[in-house]
């Protein structure tokens, strides 16, 4: 079987080592071929890369002569930008990373397109006339942009994402589920698969600068609101004594509004020297603070990804992780994990951490567990084999998804408007004849439109 | 060459243009190609149907064909890289008659969906086609003036005209087809009253309505014209047509309104006989010209009975006449071998 | 009543029931129904397929006819009140030879996603149906065993059979057949081989530019054999008359393809001649006409068995005319009239 996967692939792209990973894996039971867009900085794998620069420069025969083409895609543009055309042009698997695309779809319209108009149109499509008036309302000023708020959550815009696709992979149950509802196709819930880089000789605490005896509470990744780092800081200064005994690096990336909000909350609530807001920071140091964290704090609200590639690494490295009880979070044992739960997260933080920080033994159970855990469902071997079993199932839906194209074109050339009866006439009498259990992904003049 | 003729059907109903197609094959088979006539089944009731017709004509395939012609609304929409049309109809309720009574596609949102779909997919198909003939002026201005689609006119010949001849100039009119009010035999009737020479009318067709039947008869018996008009109420066969055409002085054809000349202007022109027609009779214009293949006259008793007379006391100038229909024919090449040709070559 | 006649052709291509729509639609006509008979193109690329099936259920002929019958694959998809099936064969790449080289369709997901459409459109249309009849008993047990639905036989009649006749019990044995391999002609030849007796064997079949290399094998395999005094082959175009004088004077018909689902009309041409028929146990269908020793011959498909039937005949012709009029008992006996066809599919 020959696939061809397309993803990002730079170094900086945690998507990219997601697909290293499971790539390494699929290779043993078929070819693959990584298509990737970036030309410099690329991970190395051992199996065959195909750089492309446009999607519009892609022969489709040379797709054709793939059994399936898997498309990953994300909520950043500049990183999808070329898969997702070319999955429109090509349709394929497509692997929904992000739960919420919208910020993808807003810089497509507002900044490739530079049509604010195709922005509230889809979002007029999308959900309706209340997407329209949010829409016109954000670009008109009359209230904040959808994707600076938690308000996103409700226009999440994967729907157009995964428009036409022959399949769709989810990294989550609560995503597999919200996909099955708005697409008709095969649909799979995978475990995200992560692999770690566990450093031979890492940096020491001493060369980290962390006390031997205090205790190094660890966040990893891009920080904003959205990741509740203000939150844990407000916590730890209602912990007596937390100053002194505790160290919370924040490894990664700060949004500068909330860099500015988060130094001065930490200022004023004296643990100016605990907390640490590390910006990017170098894989070696990154690692070390991740083998030396006593335990890690991963908070979501409102939750919008589909996986979390920083949680499985900390879980990986045997870390005690407190998360937030939503989304993916929630789908986690719960003797793996500490869930916060995100109505009560004022109450429920400052116990919380208290525990994590004075029991040590309860961090090493937990620990162990979440790495047990980990090292079983993320494992690339795991993704794989699901995976297959899912290509399997696509390939078989592919006909009946190709046939309901078909009868949307030819609708669709005839001139037939969404509402038409023909429409309906044409759906259930696909479904009645060829639709089998699963059912047949209705055929309409607008919905598989390309 | 392998040809697949392409007609829709309407079950039992079979007119002038299932009678084209049904010949067109038989013909293509005769001059040496293979030819299979193929009938889609058609509704148009409810108005959604439509719709349906055309998607599963789209839906069909032509395996194993070089070459598709099709005749009719929506048989030309099945697929085929080379496709010639011979258009006998559109779908008229979405064009012309839209806004008459015959409109049948109802005046509603759906109903304009329908009609929008049916003008923008005929566009499309119609534009797709190698070549796009008509069988008539009247469907090539229709096709121009709703689809702004340029076509050429190929005229439909008679199926087989061997059989007709000319023995003589005898002394009756002769009127064949079915007899309906739209025929208008009544008036050829009527016009015997006022008739001059001593001429005759004979009358050859199976009626459509008894009504219509019973107006002609009631009109012989008040004018007493039992003497001159006869009257053959029945179908007749070829050979009786061909029979009474051979002996008849001249034709009389006055259909109301009619798209084509009719099969029998032909019929008669193939016998030598030229014809009288009416002025309102529509398509009879293309071949029936005035003094030259016949006379063209007001759809009134007395210049219809004018002109039977002329035929009467003008013997030469009605067989000159005759002879020139036949030889319109030819100008107009209206023969199978041309027809054969546009589609083969 | 008004009936239609609904079946699907690949245009141009042989077989595929043309003559027992034709004759049907006559014998319908003669009984003073009115008949439409509809044929539809059909292509029977696995790819094209579905979407075929949809054309024909969105053409609407629900308010037309008493009755649809509907004959070659996938016609019956056609909906009407009133359908009865008259089943000739299934598209059997996706069936029983499903798994052999006749496998049209690939054996990937996609290609197992075909083949499951196709089965379950069919199912649905055979459960939409008032009655289903089938033209021979093997197709009946196809139906069965992968629709599990109940077909019963009704075995298609001769267009006009009273054109055939005996004239004589000849010196020849006659194979009339399109020329092409699996119709075994060239095991007639074999045969011959094996003959004692002078019998002589005539082919005629219709002469194609496929089966121009078939036929030369076959006259190579005559002239191997020194059998040219011995063998005509006519693979020319053969008129109905044509073929029904060299039926009136053969001395028996014989037709043995190769596993074939129907007994074929040659058989019932060479019974309306009067005449037995040789052929053999793995031919299919034909043994569901021939009984062995009544109205012909049923032999191992063996060269030198069919030899002996040759001669057999040859040297006893009281015998073969009296198997040849057993042939026309056994052809009422099974009630191979239009009538009955008539009174099964318009009861």
């Amino acid at each position: 079987m020959k696939i061809a996967w397309f993803t990002p692939f730079s170094m900086q792209s945690a998507i990219g080592r997601a697909s290293a990973a499971i790539v390494g894996e699929l290779s043993k039971h078929a070819t693959v071929d990584v298509w990737h867009c970036e030309t410099s900085g690329v991970r190395k794998t051992p199996v065959r890369t195909i750089p492309f620069s446009k999607a519009l420069a892609v022969d489709l025969t040379d797709l054709a002569s793939y059994d399936l083409v898997i498309y990953n895609l994300g909520n950043h543009l500049p990183f999808h930008r070329e898969i997702f055309h070319l999955s429109r042009r090509f349709p394929g698997v497509c692997i929904l990373h992000d739960f919420v695309m919208h910020h993808f779809f807003a810089a497509y319209y507002l900044e490739d397109l530079k049509s604010p108009k195709a922005y509230i149109e889809a979002m007029a499509k999308l959900y309706g006339e209340d997407g329209r008036a949010v829409a016109a309302d954000a670009l008109a000023g009359k209230r904040d942009r959808v994707w600076e708020t938690d308000e996103v959550v409700r226009y999440p815009f994967f729907e157009d994402a995964i428009r036409g696709a022959y399949g769709v992979v989810a990294h989550s149950h609560f995503l597999a589920e919200r996909v099955a509802k708005s697409y008709c196709g095969p649909v799979a819930y995978i475990p995200l698969a992560y692999d770690v880089v566990k450093p031979a000789r890492p940096l020491t605490r001493a060369q980290l600068d962390v006390p031997e005896d205090g205790v190094l509470i660890v966040t990893v990744g891009h920080v904003n609101r959205n990741k509740r780092t203000h939150a844990v800081i407000e916590a730890l200064g209602r912990i007596a004594g937390a100053g002194d005994r505790v160290t919370y690096a924040v490894v990664g990336p700060c949004d500068p509004a909330y860099r500015t909000e988060l130094l001065e909350l930490a200022r004023s609530r004296g643990l100016e020297r605990s907390v640490r807001l590390m910006g990017y920071t170098p894989d070696e140091t990154l690692q070390a603070y991740l083998t030396h964290a006593d335990f890690c704090v991963n908070l979501r609200f409102p939750a919008i990804e589909g996986g979390s590639a920083s949680l499985i690494e900390e879980m990986l490295y045997g870390k005690a992780v407190l998360v937030t009880n939503t989304g993916i979070y929630r789908e986690l044992p719960d003797d793996c994990v500490i869930k916060i739960s995100p109505e009560n997260e004022r109450e429920g933080l400052p116990p919380a951490l208290t525990i994590l920080i004075e029991d040590a033994d309860h961090r090493q159970r937990l620990g162990n567990r979440a790495r047990e855990f980990a090292e079983g469902e993320f494992h690339p071997a795991n993704y794989a084999k699901h995976l297959l079993k899912f290509i399997w199932e696509a390939r078989s839906a592919k006909p009946l998804l190709q046939l309901a194209d078909r009868l949307g074109a030819q609708m669709t050339e005839l001139g037939v408007q969404a509402g038409m009866e023909i429409v309906d006439t044409v759906s259930s009498e696909a479904s009645k004849m060829f639709g089998g259990e699963k059912g047949f992904p209705q055929a309409s003049a607008d919905k598989f439109q390309r | 060459m392998k040809i697949a003729v392409l007609n829709n059907c309407v079950p039992y109903v079979w007119g002038g243009a299932e009678h084209l197609a049904q010949a067109l094959t038989e013909k293509l088979n005769e001059y040496g190609h293979e030819a299979m006539l193929f009938r889609m089944p058609f509704r148009w009731q409810p108005p959604g149907k439509v719709v349906e017709s055309m998607l599963a004509c789209r839906l069909m395939r032509l395996p194993n064909v070089d070459r598709a012609i099709a005749f009719k609304f929506p048989a030309y929409y099945i697929p085929h890289e080379d496709k010639r049309i011979w258009l006998v109809h559109q779908f008229r309720q979405a064009y012309d008659l839209w806004g008459t009574e015959f409109q049948d596609l109802p005046d509603t949102v759906e109903g304009r969906q329908i009609r929008a779909a049916i003008m923008r997919s005929d566009n499309l198909s119609l534009g797709q086609a190698q070549r796009l003939y008509t069988n008539s002026g009247v469907t090539s201005a229709r096709l121009k003036k709703f689809n702004g689609i340029d076509s050429e006119v190929l005229y439909p010949p008679l199926f087989e005209s061997s059989h007709f001849h000319c023995v003589e100039y005898g002394d009756y009119i002769f009127y064949p087809s079915r007899v309906t009010a739209s025929k208008r035999q009544h008036l050829v009737v009527e016009s015997m009253k006022y008739v001059t020479t001593p001429v005759r009318l004979v009358v050859a067709g199976k009626e459509e309505a008894p009504a219509d039947l019973e107006k002609i008869k009631r009109i012989i018996r008040e004018n007493r014209l039992e003497e001159r008009v006869t009257l053959i109420a029945r179908f007749i066969t070829e050979q009786e047509k061909a029979e009474l055409f051979s002996r008849a002085l001249g034709c009389a054809y006055i259909p109301y309104d009619e798209d084509s000349y009719g099969y029998v202007t032909l019929e008669s022109f193939h016998a030598r006989k030229p014809v009288i027609t009416c002025t309102d009779s529509g398509g009879t214009d293309v071949v029936v010209k005035d003094g030259k293949t016949g006379f063209v006259v007001p759809p009134d008793p007395k210049a219809i009975a004018e002109a039977i007379d002329r035929f009467y006391a003008d013997r030469r100038s009605t067989q000159a006449m005759g002879e020139a229909g036949f030889e319109l024919m030819q100008t107009l090449r209206i023969s199978w071998e041309h027809v054969i040709e546009c589609f083969t070559r | 009543m008004k009936v239609i006649i609904a079946s699907c052709v690949v245009p141009f291509v042989e077989g595929g029931a043309t003559f027992l729509v034709e004759w049907l639609g006559q014998a319908i006509k003669s009984r003073g129904h009115a008949v439409e008979t509809l044929l539809f193109p059909f292509s029977a690329n696995y790819t094209e397929m579905l979407d075929q099936m949809m054309a024909l259920r969105l053409l609407d002929l629900s308010q037309h006819g008493d009755r649809l019958i509907a004959v070659r694959t996938p016609s019956y998809l056609l909906q009407h009140p009133h359908k009865i099936l008259w089943f000739i064969h299934h598209h059997r790449p996706a069936y029983d030879l499903w798994g052999t080289r006749y496998q049209d369709i690939p054996n990937t997901p996609e290609g197992i996603c075909y083949r499951d459409a196709i089965h379950q459109a069919d199912n649905i249309a055979f459960s939409e149906a008032r009655k289903i009849f089938s033209n021979s008993r093997v197709v009946a047990e196809r139906l069965k065993q992968f629709n599990k639905v109940d077909a019963e036989v009704l075995l298609p009649p001769l267009g006009d059979p009273e054109r055939f006749h005996c004239r004589s019990m000849g010196d020849y044995v006659l194979y009339v057949s399109r020329f092409t391999h699996h119709k075994r002609q060239w095991l007639a030849i074999e045969g011959m081989r094996h003959t004692k007796t002078p019998v002589h064997l005539v082919l005629a079949g219709k002469a194609d530019p496929d089966s121009a290399a078939y036929v030369n094998d076959l006259r190579s395999q005559v002239e191997k054999y020194g059998l040219q005094s011995r063998v005509s082959i006519i693979d020319r175009f053969v008129s109905e008359q044509e073929k029904i004088d060299l039926f009136a004077d053969s001395l028996a018909g014989i037709y043995f393809p190769l596993d074939e689902d129907s007994y074929g009309y040659p058989t019932l041409e060479a019974h309306h001649s009067g005449k037995p028929v040789i052929t053999t146990s793995d031919s299919g269908g034909t043994a569901e006409l021939i009984l062995d020793g009544v109205n012909g011959f049923l032999t191992a498909p063996d060269p030198e068995a069919i030899g002996q039937a040759m001669d057999r005949l040859y040297l006893d012709r009281a015998m073969a005319s009296a198997m040849g009029n057993s042939g026309r008992e056994r052809i009422a006996q099974l009630n191979i009239t239009w009538d009955n066809v008539l009174e099964k599919l318009l009861g």
